[in-house]
């Protein structure tokens, strides 16, 4: 097993008379597509800022490419769940802007142009003169899509990204992210709690107890044949099974399991399962 | 939700209201001034005043009066007739320039300090007292100490509007700095924008609308205190003029002078309306 | 020529006593410009300060000057320099003003070309209030203004002001031309001792105006502290004031008495010449130092206010100077009651034309005895806290020499001596003994 990218070691997450989670260990390797799964306060966005940089861990270690993190950086690039466009911008000038802080000798011109071809890659060749006011829910998010992708990142980090958006425009922007992580081999990392965007995207799903005093339970691993396309995923065999079980974990097991850790768990090889297969 | 109301009509209420007003006033005043006293020899009758002359007091000038007295001033606006003695629109032109050499100064120091204090909550915390203690602070209390320390008139009228005229801009920029969203912040760390790239390209647009409300309420305050501060200090200005009218009694005179302060605040602030609303952005 | 000078107090050994005043006032003798001449011809002969002290003190001003004086012709060194029309230092002259009736002289001369006559360009500008004037004559923006006659000495002594401001009067602008105004309910309450519990408005603290008023209510038995009230109002919200019932009448300056009566808002209970014939009201103030700076710009400013005042005061002029003066540049006032006021021909307000042409007087020579007068009253009513030397501090302030000599070269009658005994409220005021006349009040803080 080739080292991880990213490589979290007992990071944990206190706060006086509070321990959101303790001693989390686990990996995102090159060209991997990590989910983790959970309910509201198992700190899944904590643990995303601190992969961010964002925020810090109150212990343990972040190593990205084997350094430790110690701030925000370009190599991971961040897709929020509100669409976090600045308003002022257009939506050519708001992917120009992330292109300008990465490539900082470039003129006008050249943000301009590669800012418009990274806006048509996600369809919006034909909006990009538009402020974000303007822009539906659906086409704001594309636009924080694009602006991610466009600075070309080691990591992708997405927090949530489809969780504001309608089942419709959801479903259309999963295959959208699909399609642009595959395309470009893209390491990415994502929270989320809907179950079948978890399926179709990811390699790995890390199942996280409810807090406090979270863990990873579980984690998961994702058999189903690559490419995977919505229309026909569900009839592929192994996706019920598959389901089911992230399905039982997040309904029962995420509230049974939590708390304190059964003797046999180890914090930095947390069991793994291949429900599908 | 209101709904959009039509220019129209709010025009033509407007001026039914304003012919309303004007029409009470012109008729409250018909028989005004007239005392109806005894018989006076003629010719202290003729020494007196017009109402003086019939036994009443000099009335207040009705809108007719005023308009008549309006177009004369309008007529000839610019004419300068000795040191003392200029005409209206040369007047409101000196206002306007101290207004506007005051104003700048106060905004080209509010807006930075605004931002730094915005941006530091230990800055914040140890100013916000200072702040809090100068800014309530009138004007006509300012305009003594200036000029002890000042000594020179013109200088002290423009401290006078500089000091007044900085707290609304100093405090509406340093709360739209420290109001900006965290989102946004966050988008340009994960950027690593920088600092400079930060301030300028993403707190400075979030807070520029904050900060331009802050500027209209300023230019308004400083309007306002020039009138003021030009009636203590005098010698030329539309707040000198209000003043050496007053010497005169002639309220006619001083009701226009208010017309016309009144109009200049409104071109003011609809200027910055307007830089207000290049600025402004909508979610 | 007196000169009194004693020489044991001389902190700063120019050789002068200056009475604890600011070290650049002038001593008395013989007047400022004088003072320039004896000043060169005694650092001449004694170029060493210390023996020039030590002289001064054995032998005393007066005797040292009389023993030069045979050898070097010092009177006619002084008449010289006094006549020789030499061109004066600073052409362009800023003089402020308020607009008042008072000011007749300094304003007439700019439209009827007293001021260009001596060769000076001078810019009179209107201003808003006396304290603003004081304000701006120390800040040096105007060269020279028009003031209340106390107030040259109340900043020269330091009195209202933050430090000493060496003032001084160069000569008086008007005499006489006041009058107090009751408003139109009170016609039948002439009698003072029936004022208690008015409200009344003077110009400033430090007026003709406020001594005046306190004198005649205090003759009356009124306490002026106590049983009546004493505003300072600027003139035009005088009237304004009255109309609003927020004042029973006022003691103060021209226009604004006959102005109440021209918009039938009052009434003239007395002209203030009934008073005191010959008071001093308002006085044109230059700074301590210009007679010595700028001897040229001072004489020939000088001449010009001499001349000025000389023809305002002539009955025959006063219409000419009435319609010159009421414009919107200068008083901004109608014409009529300017006129009123110069001619003394006028509305008292109560039905009756009355006819009293020496209403106001326009006479530039500052009398030390009335410098006196008011550093009595200033001192009855606590103003001036401190014993000061009456005759001394008069003589350095009111430069009745240099007026004398201004008069003196226009042909004018010059009075012999600065002091003579004054006929105030009915009783005798001698000016040699302003202590005696300061005990003899009842009614004093």
């Amino acid at each position: 097993m080739s080292k991880p990218y990213v490589s979290v070691e007992g990071i944990s997450r206190k706060f006086p008379g509070l321990t959101v989670f303790d001693n989390v260990w686990f990996g995102v390797n090159r060209g991997e597509f990590v989910c983790l799964v959970g309910h509201s306060g198992c700190g899944k966005t904590t643990i995303l800022n601190i992969l961010a940089g964002l925020d810090a861990p109150s212990g343990g270690v972040v190593l990205a490419d084997g350094r430790e993190i110690s701030g925000p950086s370009l190599e991971r690039a961040v897709i929020f769940q509100g669409h976090a466009l600045m308003p002022w911008l257009t939506a050519e000038q708001n992917v120009a802007f992330a292109l300008g802080c990465k490539h900082k000798g470039w003129d006008a011109g050249r943000l301009r142009d590669v800012a418009r071809s990274a806006l048509e890659k996600v369809g919006l060749g034909a909006a990009r003169a538009k402020k974000p006011s303007e822009l539906s829910g659906g086409m704001k998010q594309r636009v924080g899509i694009a602006r991610a992708f466009a600075v070309e990142p080691k990591m992708m980090l997405m927090d949530e990204p489809f969780s504001a958006l309608d089942a419709l425009t959801r479903g259309a922007l999963q295959e959208e992210v699909s399609r642009l992580v595959t395309e470009a081999g893209q390491t990415a990392f994502m929270i989320t709690h809907d179950v079948d965007e978890a399926i179709l995207l990811s390699d790995r799903i890390l199942l996280m107890t409810n807090g406090p005093m979270a863990r990873v339970a579980e984690v998961v691993i994702n058999t189903l044949p690559k490419p995977r396309v919505r229309a026909t995923l569900h009839h592929q065999p192994g996706y019920h099974e598959l389901r089911d079980h992230i399905m039982d974990f997040l309904i029962t097991r995420s509230r049974s399991l939590a708390g304190v850790a059964p003797r046999d768990y180890d914090p930095r090889h947390p069991p793994e399962v291949s429900p599908a297969g | 939700m209101q709904k959009p109301v039509s220019a129209w009509r709010a025009t033509l209420l407007s001026l039914i209201i304003l012919t309303c007003f004007l029409g009470t006033w012109e008729l409250a005043l018909q028989g005004a001034g007239q005392g109806g006293g005894a018989a006076i020899d003629p010719e202290y009758a003729a020494l007196l005043g017009q109402a003086a002359a019939s036994g009443g007091q000099t009335p207040m000038p009705k809108p007719s009066e005023i308009g008549r007295r309006l177009f004369q001033l309008l007529s000839d606006p610019f004419y300068i007739r000795g040191p003392n003695d200029q005409g209206i629109g040369i007047q409101v032109a000196y206002s306007l320039g101290r207004v506007l050499l005051g104003f700048g100064m106060a905004a080209l120091i509010a807006i930075p300090l605004g931002f730094v204090i915005g941006m530091s909550p230990l800055l914040n915390a140890a100013l916000n007292p200072f702040i809090q203690v100068l800014r309530p602070v009138s004007p006509l209390a300012w305009m003594p100490l200036a000029l002890f320390t000042i000594q020179d008139s013109s200088i002290s009228a423009v401290f006078v509007i500089f000091i007044c005229s900085i707290w609304p801009m100093l405090l509406n920029t340093a709360f739209g700095v420290s109001a900006v969203r965290r989102e946004w912040l966050n988008v340009a760390r994960t950027l690593e924008a920088g600092t400079w790239r930060t301030a300028f390209r993403v707190i400075l647009p979030a807070a520029a609308p904050t900060i331009l409300t802050g500027m209209r309420i300023s230019i308004g305050i400083a309007w306002l205190v020039i009138v003021a501060a030009e009636m203590l200090v005098g010698g030329t200005g539309i707040g000198y003029w209000v003043w050496n009218q007053w010497n005169n009694l002639s309220i006619a005179d001083i009701c226009i002078a208010i017309l016309m302060i009144g109009l200049v605040g409104l071109a003011l602030d609809r200027l910055l309306g307007l830089l207000a609303r290049a600025v402004a952005w909508q979610e | 020529m007196a000169r009194i000078f004693t020489t044991d107090y001389d902190p700063c050994g120019c050789g002068r006593n200056h009475a604890d005043m600011a070290c650049d006032m002038p001593t008395d003798g013989t007047g400022a410009m004088g003072q320039v001449v004896e000043e060169a011809v005694l650092r001449a002969v004694f170029p060493q300060a210390a023996t020039r002290r030590a002289m001064l003190n054995t032998f005393g001003g007066a005797t040292l000057l009389a023993a030069i004086g045979d050898i070097l012709p010092l009177v006619d060194a002084r008449e010289a320099f006094a006549q020789t029309p030499a061109a004066p230092e600073k052409r362009d002259l800023k003089i402020g003003f308020i607009a008042i009736t008072c000011a007749t002289p300094i304003i007439m001369a700019d439209p009827m070309g007293f001021y260009r006559r001596q060769g000076l360009n001078v810019e009179v500008l209107r201003t808003a209030g006396w304290a603003v004037i004081r304000d701006r004559a120390i800040a040096r923006e105007f060269d020279a203004a028009h003031m209340l006659a106390p107030m040259p000495l109340a900043m020269s002594l330091g009195v209202g002001v933050a430090s000493p401001q060496p003032w001084s009067v160069a000569a008086i602008e008007n005499i006489n031309g006041q009058a107090i105004t009751l408003a139109n309910k009170h016609r039948d309450k002439r009698d003072p001792k029936d004022w208690r519990g008015f409200r009344f408005a003077v110009p400033f603290d430090f007026s003709m105006h406020n001594y005046l008023l306190r004198a005649y209510v205090a003759q009356a038995g009124l306490d002026p502290d106590r049983d009546i009230q004493i505003r300072a109002v600027p003139p035009p919200e005088m009237v304004a004031n009255l109309r609003a019932d927020n004042i029973d009448g006022f003691l103060g300056p021209d226009p604004f008495n006959q102005r109440a009566v021209f918009d039938g808002v009052g009434f003239i209970h007395l002209l203030t010449r009934e008073l005191w014939d010959g008071h001093p009201c308002c006085a044109f103030a230059v700074p301590a130092a210009m007679p010595r700076e700028m001897p040229n710009t001072f004489a020939a400013l000088m001449k010009a206010i001499v001349e000025a005042t000389a023809y305002s005061n002539n009955p025959a002029n006063r219409r000419e100077v009435a319609a010159a003066i009421s414009g919107p540049n200068y008083l901004n006032q109608p014409q009529t009651v300017v006129e009123q006021v110069l001619t003394g021909t006028f509305a008292n307000g109560l039905g009756q034309v009355q006819r009293v042409p020496e209403r106001v007087g326009f006479e530039p020579f500052p009398y030390h005895s009335m410098a006196i007068w008011i550093l009595t009253q200033m001192r009855r009513w606590g103003q001036l806290q401190r014993e000061v030397d009456y005759a001394a501090v008069a003589s350095q302030v009111f430069l009745a020499l240099d007026a004398g000599r201004a008069m003196r070269d226009l042909g004018l009658t010059v009075p012999a001596n600065p002091m003579r005994n004054e006929t105030i409220l009915g009783r005798s005021f001698d000016p040699a003994q302003p202590d005696a006349y300061l005990n003899s009040f009842a009614i004093k803080r």
